[in-house]
């Protein structure tokens, strides 16, 4: 079910340009320089680069005051969907940001005017190797050490996603030798594996996007899996979030569960499965990938209508981003002796975007550099450190292209990699 | 709408090409929204022909110069919380001062000098880092400080520091015709820590009775006071939306008091302030309580259907008293006693409290005021003695009645009250929730109610506060000393060409006449 977006109309109307979705919550505002979390206003500061602005921009197209040009496709897609606005408006008005925001691409892929080249590149490559840079499908596992042999059936299924399978094979390296630590066997789909496809919700590509969401769904039943288990935050959404939301479900009833590393892991670092009792004697702060935090909440299908004072029947339970994930990293992070953990200005549901997502990194790709330079020197001026830890590959990769355009000096680290490092001698695989 | 070539280009002179845009796309979005958006305030807004991004005070000064050179109109945007920043004028251009957010605090001298795009939380997140603190304003957290102290202002917190016409400093302004003006210690010393000297002080026509919103010239700094608060650090707590402040209990704490009836909540305002203790004082309006309890807007709904039974047998008010140890501990010890007396005297009942701040240090949740109905407008806001305050309240909640089709009804609340300046000022903002899109005519009829109420000011001689700004001027004009003379004069002498967000302060009266047929314009 694509979105529509005379189904936002409410939202976009009702919005009152409080700016909630682009200010830092009050409660935690610093300094005017990390005042603002939407990285599209701070860059381009013109309105229609706020969600107030593209709303205004949802209104005039759905009145028929305005044509879609390319100005308009450029404020549409220079936003990485972060979720920060939907968050922040939540917090006061619970208008529904992102959907109105991804409806508004969708109105702009049905009008054929978009998305931009480099969006139908990576959906190109997904459609002939079924994932996102073009590589050759059968190399998709090739990064698996050697020593360690995924059983054939498990209950936990370990989804590679395609930046860790192709480019950020550390994480993925990591997060098996930490299942191997732990005991925990593991299942992989090998070829069966496909993108998640996230790309391609997120710049309208939906036909796509449904085959490739049907042929994993597919592939995960057949596996016999019960759980999904994820290194990247973007496969987490698409599996949890996108999937049932464009089949018209919700999460829960999906065949399977789907968890990030980081989730899996803290429980059991907890209760002593796997010890991280190597000291790390380092100074980092910790970036909070935006799907894995304030964008993972399931997805609850509602279907209703709005009445008087915009009550809705029946009520929807909301994501506000209140159930992310944000304590689990830190509390990994915390069991490693040694380890100084100190927060950034912005941080948890009022985290600045690393700038990959939305499309932003394939198809808008300076946008995303800038993004990420901005953080990386959010990292340095406010934690006074040079080491960002996150848990995510695809916030890695494009952190690691922007320190490569800079010459920065910033060290960037999958937590998967530091859990590897603090692991007790000998556990190592 | 387009301005010709050459100012365009002229302009992309002035700040760099990629800082102006008259692209449809951007002009769009600067034509209407925030504060009023539903109702009279925010009808007719139109686009501006061209929206420009200026970075520093002499782009600023170079933008109104070349306005008045080729005679175009333009509107300060600040953080576009009211719909002022709309323009209501063709081929207009939108100065956004968004790049503008320097901030600069004289610890010593206690005072913060504002760039336009400096917003409150900012300033009180900068000031208590070093043991200082400003109010937070009932517009919000989000609005621009500048902006605020020159036109609004209003705050629980005011009951210990002032009104915000106090708060003003050394002032930067470029006037209507593009002249820099520096005010107070700003003009002769190059320094902003005082307001009425060396040099001139237009403080009182900077404001006028209720600021300008832009429509003379532009505030490109502004200095404001910063007062000393206590040493401990209030800790920001919680995942959005349910994030506050947990208060420094041996320094700061909050009391919810019951009342049994108003009358004996208005006479512990009085003896609070008489006693000169306490922070900050508001009578809590009941709509708010259950707010609070809500966790949507379906569950306030459930709550409220529900509260109108309790309410008409249980009159019970709540006032909310906030204490801070500035000197010490034993401050807030000394004035907790006193506070405990005053309740026991006056017939209050201590409720327990959660030691936790969610609006008014750092945050204020305005555009929560559009939660639950998806409308929202202040429709009286009353700045004069408690007892104007009070009067009013009762008034307009009885003229509400009128009106109340389509309106949340609110059984009677008389709103939000509160004292200033320790109990010599009241303030009274009456509240209006409404729902503008299942029926357009309740807007209309707000619109009335909104005139209304201030005839009904004028009527029963209370001071029509901030209506005195964005109300119908002629009425409020010949009711208060002709200050409708006054205002024109003054409009005239510095920007006898009406190019400063025309047509202010008179487009109420215009707007009246022009986008809004429902209303009568009997004057």
């Amino acid at each position: 079910m694509a979105l529509v977006l005379e189904n936002h109309r409410y939202d976009a109307d009702r919005c009152i340009r409080c700016g909630g979705c682009k200010w830092v919550d009050h409660i935690y505002m610093g300094h005017p320089r990390w005042g603002v979390k939407c990285p599209s206003i701070a860059r381009y500061l013109f309105d229609p680069y706020a969600a107030y602005g593209r709303l205004q921009l949802a209104l005039g197209l759905m009145d028929g005051e305005l044509e879609i040009t390319p100005s308009f496709v450029d404020a549409v897609f220079q936003c990485q969907l972060c979720g920060a606005c939907d968050v922040g408006c939540k917090r006061n008005l619970d208008l529904e940001i992102q959907d109105t925001l991804m409806a508004l691409r969708q109105r702009v892929v049905d009008k054929g005017k978009g998305p931009l080249p480099g969006h139908k590149k990576a959906a190109g490559n997904i459609e002939s190797t079924w994932n996102i840079f073009g590589s050759r499908k059968k190399e998709r596992f090739s990064w698996m050490p050697s020593g360690i042999q995924p059983a054939a059936k498990a209950d936990v299924l370990y989804w590679a996603g395609c930046y860790p399978a192709y480019t950020q094979s550390e994480t993925a390296q990591a997060t098996v030798k930490l299942l191997k630590a732990a005991g925990v066997d593991f299942a992989v789909l090998g070829e069966s594996e496909w993108c998640c496809g996230q790309m391609l919700f997120t710049t309208g590509q939906t036909e796509l996007a449904l085959k490739v969401a049907q042929h994993n769904i597919d592939a995960i039943k057949a596996s016999g899996a019960k759980t999904v288990l994820t290194s990247c935050p973007e496969c987490l959404t698409a599996l949890k979030v996108e999937y049932p939301k464009l089949l018209g479900k919700s999460t829960s009833d999906m065949p399977y569960q789907v968890v990030h590393l980081t989730e899996f892991m803290e429980p059991l670092v907890k209760n002593g499965a796997i010890k991280l009792n190597k000291p790390l004697p380092m100074r980092v702060t910790y970036h909070d990938p935006c799907h894995l935090s304030r964008m993972s909440e399931p997805w609850v299908q509602w279907e209703g209508t709005r009445g008087q004072y915009g009550v809705l029947q029946p009520p929807k339970q909301w994501r506000r981003g209140t159930n992310g994930v944000y304590q689990q990293p830190r509390n990994i992070m915390g069991a490693i002796p040694g380890l100084e953990l100190v927060e950034m200005q912005r941080t948890r549901e009022n985290a600045f975007c690393c700038g990959a997502g939305g499309g932003v990194r394939e198809g808008l790709n300076d946008f995303a550099l800038w993004t990420a330079q901005e953080r990386l020197t959010e990292a340095k001026e406010t934690a006074g450190t040079n080491t960002l830890v996150l848990a995510c590959p695809h916030c890695k990769a494009n952190f690691t292209d922007a320190i490569k355009k800079s010459g920065d000096n910033m060290k960037v680290y999958d937590i998967a990699e530091l859990m590897v490092k603090a692991l007790s001698q000998g556990k190592e695989a | 709408m387009s301005l010709p070539k050459e100012t365009i280009r002229a302009l992309e002179s002035i700040v760099g090409p990629q800082y102006v845009s008259e692209d449809p796309v951007v002009c769009q979005v600067y034509a209407r929204g925030g504060y009023g958006k539903d109702i009279v305030l925010g009808r007719g807004n139109l686009k501006p022909a061209c929206v420009v991004l200026p970075g520093s005070t002499e782009e600023v000064q170079s933008i109104v110069k070349l306005a008045n050179r080729y005679k175009t109109p333009f509107v300060p945007v600040g953080t576009f919380w009211f719909n002022s920043c709309g323009p209501y004028r063709e081929n207009v251009i939108s100065i956004d001062l968004k790049r503008m957010n320097k901030i600069e605090i004289d610890d010593r001298n206690m005072y913060a000098v504002c760039e336009p795009y400096v917003i409150f939380s900012q300033l009180q997140h900068e000031a208590m880092k070093r043991g200082l603190y400003m109010m937070v304003p009932g517009g919000g957290a989000q609005v621009s400080v500048v902006n605020n102290v020159t036109g609004a202002g209003y705050s629980p917190l005011n009951y210990r520091i002032g009104g915000p016409q106090r708060r003003i400093l050394g002032v930067e302004w470029v006037m209507p015709d593009g002249e820099i003006l520096k005010l107070g210690s700003a003009s002769m010393l190059k320094e902003y820590f005082w307001g009425e000297g060396p040099g001139p002080d237009l403080r009182g026509i900077l404001r006028g009775p209720q600021g300008w919103q832009g429509g003379l010239g532009i505030f490109t700094k502004a200095a404001v006071k910063l007062y000393p608060f206590q040493p401990e650090r209030l800790v920001p707590t919680g995942i959005s939306p349910d994030t506050t402040l947990e208060l420094p209990t041996k320094r700061m704490r909050r009391y919810n008091i019951t009342y049994p009836d108003q009358p004996s909540l208005v006479k512990a305002m009085r003896e609070v302030s008489k006693a000169e203790i306490g922070a900050a004082i508001t009578k809590v309006p009941v709509m708010w309580r259950y707010r609070a309890r809500s966790t949507s807007k379906e569950h306030f709904w459930e709550l409220w259907k529900g509260a109108k039974e309790d309410l008409q047998k249980n009159t019970e008010t709540i006032l909310l008293v906030v204490i801070i140890g500035y000197t010490s501990e034993k401050q807030v010890e000394y004035e907790e006693r006193v506070l405990t007396d005053i309740v026991t005297e006056t017939g209050g009942t201590l409720r327990r409290t959660k030691q936790t701040d969610e609006s008014w240090i750092k945050n204020a949740d305005s555009a929560g005021m559009w939660w639950s109905a998806g409308g929202y407008i202040s429709v009286k806001i009353n700045v004069d003695s408690l007892d104007h305050a009070l009067k009013s309240g009762r008034d307009a909640a009885a003229l509400k009645k009128k009106y109340l089709e389509g309106a949340v009804d609110d059984y009677g609340d008389p709103g939000w009250f509160q004292i200033s300046s320790f109990g010599h000022e009241g303030y009274n903002e009456f509240l209006v929730e409404f729902d503008a899109t299942s029926d357009p005519k309740v807007s209309h009829r707000i619109d009335n109610f909104y005139v209304d109420a201030v005839k009904q000011d004028v009527k029963e001689g209370c001071y029509s506060g901030m209506q005195m700004s964005y109300g119908p001027v002629g009425i409020t004009g010949p009711a208060y000393g002709d200050h409708h003379i006054l205002l024109k004069e003054i409009k005239e002498m510095f920007d006898p060409g009406y190019l400063s967000n025309p047509p202010r302060p008179f487009e109420f009266d215009e707007k009246i006449e022009r986008e809004c047929p429902w209303v009568k314009k009997d004057w």
